[in-house]
């Protein structure tokens, strides 16, 4: 039941989460479990909490026993380019109270189309301007649907 | 000279239509903010305030309402606070500005950050029961409830919604006591009352009126000052014997810190005169409101008065208060 | 025969020509609001009601309850396409639908969730024409007992939407429920898992968690491959334009099983199409042939969850218009708009206002109609939008995201919510943990939570309330049989196994 899903990340995944229904419980015992009323704030946290150490610590275990399955060594490429990605949403993001999301995504799909796929610079810019304006035209001004706004006002 | 131009201009700015406090007038769309999605209360009472702005050329440029979800409150109220000096911008303010940071740390702006304007309703509520419920007065339910504590039940928001604080009032001063139930949404809390599964509650003339019409739901008592209009024949909480006080539910109208006098005595003035309109009028009658105007200073004191009694009522009933 | 004398006159008013404009200028809207991820039938409906004060009632409430269910069938188009879930009704669709677009059979999807919409909708209205008032007093006999019951069941559902290792996958949902517990507990006022931030004392945002477990993740896992050609193949020919006779006739037990569920769960006050869609999904992959392959692209796992969330508007519509009471958002609002008018919704409405009640539900049949000739010719088109270059699209992808999750509060924290959240769908993804459970988890960890202290309240302290009463009593049951089957089957075959190696 386990055999394919196992990977060298369930000892890891399993930690981190064991660390999190711990956190759990912890908070929980510093809320009410039981009142006068009813069962309090601290209730549910404390059961899922104990749930979550207990079957993160089955995983950990069962790892430990078994090894990973064969061929699953991480591909650290892969990984890059996803968190790459991630991290340029993540700027994109940060950009919207400057400049506006029409601005930051036209940055970010440039960013994407030049340096993930690989395209020519010219076919970068156009895309990255036809989608902007694209976004801009059908939210802002067709639907009125609100869009971060930058100091240049749209 | 100086006499004729001074006559020349008290004429003048009598004639005028609309009197604005000197050295102000709106200069862009005016912000009210609001700290509900669309369709929530204070948005639909802030969008019926901008219709009637523009239906009583109340001003001379458009009122606009602006959704600050979250945070209970606090992310709109924050929005305020960060708008300081912004002599346009304007919040809604209902009680759950008031309380949020009572209870929750994390809601750093209360009322005394922001400038107070004006207050605007009183929100009643009555109290009901299925209308097969053995009880036909408030002091049949409080007499059930001392022979049977903590059995019987009331449905209502959460615990410091003004449903509990009128319940731990009343079990205050009649040593009585009944558990609460909270649902998230008014659709459920009546749900469990017409379906049996609790007792009593506290819901608004509005809500209640159709279901008492059809024969649903029978009103035991009303938490107002003066008996409605709508429930002549139901007695108010002090009529009914219960000397407790009336916690009001209300709403109100704020802006950001550091605006110049004049801007407020500006604002303060507009609503006293947005009250005073037919329009309001039949509005208020419409939703079974009262009138609550309160200018600037009352209601400074009235925010005063409001959140000490809310603390103690909290401490009775177990709440933690942070602030 | 009262409800045939309605049902023609109502007719009479729907087919008014006024009358029917506005039917189709709803459904359009509602169509356009629904593919838009983030912008819901609430926000629409609440910005549209100034205009409707000058309009005659009727026409006002038929405009504004197209859109209601309109958005429905509009919810499906970017979670096929895309991943996004359009609105959180929407979530379940993700599911098998976009595996379905992977595989170059979008448009079949697209068809279907048409279909199976109209089929359900359509089975909606007819159990608000005809068994409205004993299903709301139905509903009215459901408390806390049986909702906490329901949503057990709907949570057991996570044993089978486990795919191959369980233990991650109650992992995920427990995590699910614990994210649903972020904000302020609403019993005691308490500030739960809130990190000091004020944004989070009202909780975490379901389709900010969707859209980034699901979208955001999905595009991070693509933008792994350095392939610069389509990873999206198209749909060729007109077999895979539209759903097949043979895809029909597997849907056969779907669009049943959606009607009936969504209609029955609308019409609870405490349910909700998300947990509708979610019961359906959960009813079809039990009792499917094919059950193993649900969450790589299974016709039946689009056509129920959307059948559900269409007939679920017609079951919401059941205690709004009966009782008054408002189930949901969007309801809520349609109740504010019938005070506005002068219509007070209530036991009494029905027999006070025929004309109304049932103009509306003549132009629900019609509304059904009009979508099912509107969305089925655009779902070759739609499927067409998959041919975009993906360097493109995946853009696009992340643009409508953030714009989707902005659109629901305004507010910049979400977009960040939305980063963490996509981070989390991405690792959930690499390390092997199954997605749905996690936001089946965060869906009914709110409800089950609330349902069950308050069942508690009710009998203080007593927990056989939740065996004492009939309803609940059978849902835990299945519950827990839904809970043990799978392990009777890994039991037998650890045994055959043990046995083996004798």
């Amino acid at each position: 039941m386990e055999d394919a899903t196992r990977k060298s990340g369930d000892l890891w995944s399993g930690v981190a989460l064991a660390a999190l229904g711990l956190y759990i419980i912890i908070q929980a015992g510093q809320w009410e479990y039981l009142g006068p009323e009813g069962p309090g704030a601290g209730f549910f946290p404390l059961w899922y909490g104990v749930a979550i150490l207990a079957l993160s610590v089955l995983l950990v275990v069962s790892h430990l026993k078994r090894g990973s399955a064969r061929g699953d060594a991480t591909d650290w490429n892969k990984l890059g380019r996803a968190l790459s990605t991630w991290l340029a949403l993540a700027v994109s993001v940060a950009l919207f109270k400057p400049l506006g999301f029409v601005i930051s995504f036209a940055l970010l799909t440039y960013c994407i189309v030049a340096v993930m796929y690989r395209r020519p610079l010219a076919t970068a810019a156009l895309t990255a301007v036809a989608s902007a304006a694209g976004f801009y035209l059908v939210f802002d001004r067709a639907l009125g649907v609100p869009l971060p706004v930058g100091v240049l006002g749209f | 000279m100086k006499s004729a131009s001074s006559l020349i201009a008290l004429v003048a700015s009598l004639c005028a239509p609309l009197a604005f406090a000197e050295g102000f007038k709106p200069a862009r769309t005016v912000d009210l903010v609001v700290h509900t999605g669309p369709g929530g209360g204070s948005d639909v009472l802030a969008r019926a305030i901008a219709i009637m702005v523009e239906k009583e050329k109340l001003l001379p440029v458009r009122l606009q309402v602006i959704n600050k979800p979250g945070g209970n409150g606090a992310v709109a109220a924050a929005h305020l606070a960060e708008k300081r000096g912004d002599q346009n911008t304007l919040g809604l303010f209902t009680g759950v500005w008031l309380q949020t940071p009572l209870v929750s740390a994390e809601a750093k702006v209360t009322l005394r950050d922001l400038t107070p304007i004006a207050r605007l309703v009183l929100e009643p509520a009555v109290i009901a029961v299925k209308a097969d419920s053995p009880y036909k007065t408030l002091a049949e339910f409080i007499g059930a409830a001392r022979k049977n504590p903590g059995q019987l039940k009331q449905s209502g928001g959460s615990n410091t919604s003004r449903d509990n604080v009128v319940r731990q009032l009343l079990q205050k001063s009649t040593g009585t006591r009944w558990a609460f139930i909270s649902f998230p949404g008014g659709g459920e809390r009546i749900a469990a009352l017409l379906g049996g599964h609790v007792d009593i509650m506290v819901i608004e003339p509005e809500e209640a009126g159709e279901h008492i019409r059809a024969g649903n739901m029978r009103v035991l008592a009303q938490v107002s000052e003066r008996r409605l209009a709508k429930f002549p024949e139901i007695p108010t909480l002090k009529e009914a014997g219960f000397d407790v006080p009336v916690v009001p539910q209300v709403r109100g109208v704020v802006a950001p810190p550091g605006i110049p006098k004049e801007n407020v005595e500006f604002w303060q003035d507009f609503f006293r005169r947005l009250t005073r309109t037919q329009s309001w009028r039949k509005y208020i009658e419409d939703n079974q409101f009262e009138d609550g105007y309160q200018n600037a200073a009352d209601l400074a004191k009235f925010y005063e008065e409001f959140t000490d009694r809310m603390r103690e009522i909290l401490k009775d009933a177990g709440v933690k208060t942070v602030r | 025969m009262e409800i045939l004398a309605g049902l023609f006159h109502g007719f009479a008013v729907a087919l008014e020509p006024a009358n029917l404009f506005w039917c189709f200028v709803g459904v359009l809207l509602g169509t356009v609001v629904g593919i838009l991820p983030g912008l819901g039938p609430p926000a629409t409906i609440a910005m549209l009601l100034p205009l409707t004060f000058n309009m005659n009632p009727a026409g006002a409430i038929i405009m504004l309850a197209g859109i209601y269910y309109g958005a429905k069938y509009g919810g499906s188009t970017t979670s096929i396409l895309m991943n996004v879930p359009g609105e959180s009704a929407s979530v379940v669709t993700c599911l098998d639908g976009y595996q379905m677009a992977k595989k170059g059979r979008a448009g079949p999807a697209l068809g279907i969730a048409a279909i199976a919409s109209f089929v359900a909708g359509t089975v909606g209205v007819l159990g608000l024409m005809l068994v409205a008032p004993p299903i709301a007093k139905f509903a009215l006999s459901f408390s806390s007992p049986e909702y906490f019951a329901l949503m057990s069941l709907g949570l057991a559902l996570v044993v089978l939407l486990a795919g191959r290792s369980i233990v991650k996958a109650l992992l995920a949902a427990l995590v699910g429920l614990w994210i649903a517990s972020v904000g302020t507990d609403l019993f005691s006022s308490t500030s739960r898992f809130t990190f000091g931030r004020m944004e989070l004392l009202s909780g975490i945002d379901f389709v900010v968690v969707a859209i980034g477990v699901f979208a955001l993740a999905e595009v991070m896992v693509n933008m792994e491959a350095r392939e610069e050609t389509q990873l999206l193949p198209v749909p060729k020919g007109l077999k895979n334009l539209l759903p097949t006779m043979q895809d029909l006739k597997d849907c056969r037990f779907a669009f049943l099983n959606g009607s009936v569920i969504g209609f029955l769960v609308g019409a609870l006050p405490g349910g909700g199409s998300t947990i509708a869609s979610f019961l359906s999904y959960g009813l079809e992959k039990a009792v499917s042939p094919r059950r193993e392959q649900f969450g790589t692209g299974v016709i039946e796992g689009v056509a129920a969850p959307e059948g559900a969330n269409n007939s679920e508007t017609g079951g919401a519509l059941v205690p709004l218009l009966t009782l008054g009471i408002p189930g949901s958002g969007t309801t809520a609002i349609l109740l504010a708009a019938l005070v506005l008018w002068g219509f007070k919704p209530g036991p009494l409405f029905i027999p006070e206002h025929p004309a109304l009640f049932w103009g509306l539900v003549a132009s629900m049949y019609i509304g059904n109609v009009m979508l099912l000739i509107l969305n089925l010719p655009l779902v070759p088109l739609f499927a067409q939008v998959l041919r975009m270059p993906v360097y493109v699209l995946y853009p696009l992808i992340l643009g409508v995201s953030m714009v989707g999750v902005y659109s629901v509060s305004g507010s910049l924290f979400d977009l960040l919510l939305l980063l963490v959240f996509g981070l989390l769908g991405y690792l959930m993804r690499k390390l092997d943990y199954p997605s749905a459970p996690l936001i089946l988890g965060l869906a009914l960890g709110a409800g089950m939570e609330r349902a069950l202290r308050q069942s508690l309240m009710m009998s203080e302290g007593k927990l056989s309330i939740l065996v004492a009463r009939p309803i609940s009593a059978v849902m835990l049951s299945f519950a827990v049989l839904v809970l043990l089957i799978p392990m009777f089957g890994k039991l037998n075959a650890w045994r055959l196994r043990a046995l083996e190696q004798d």
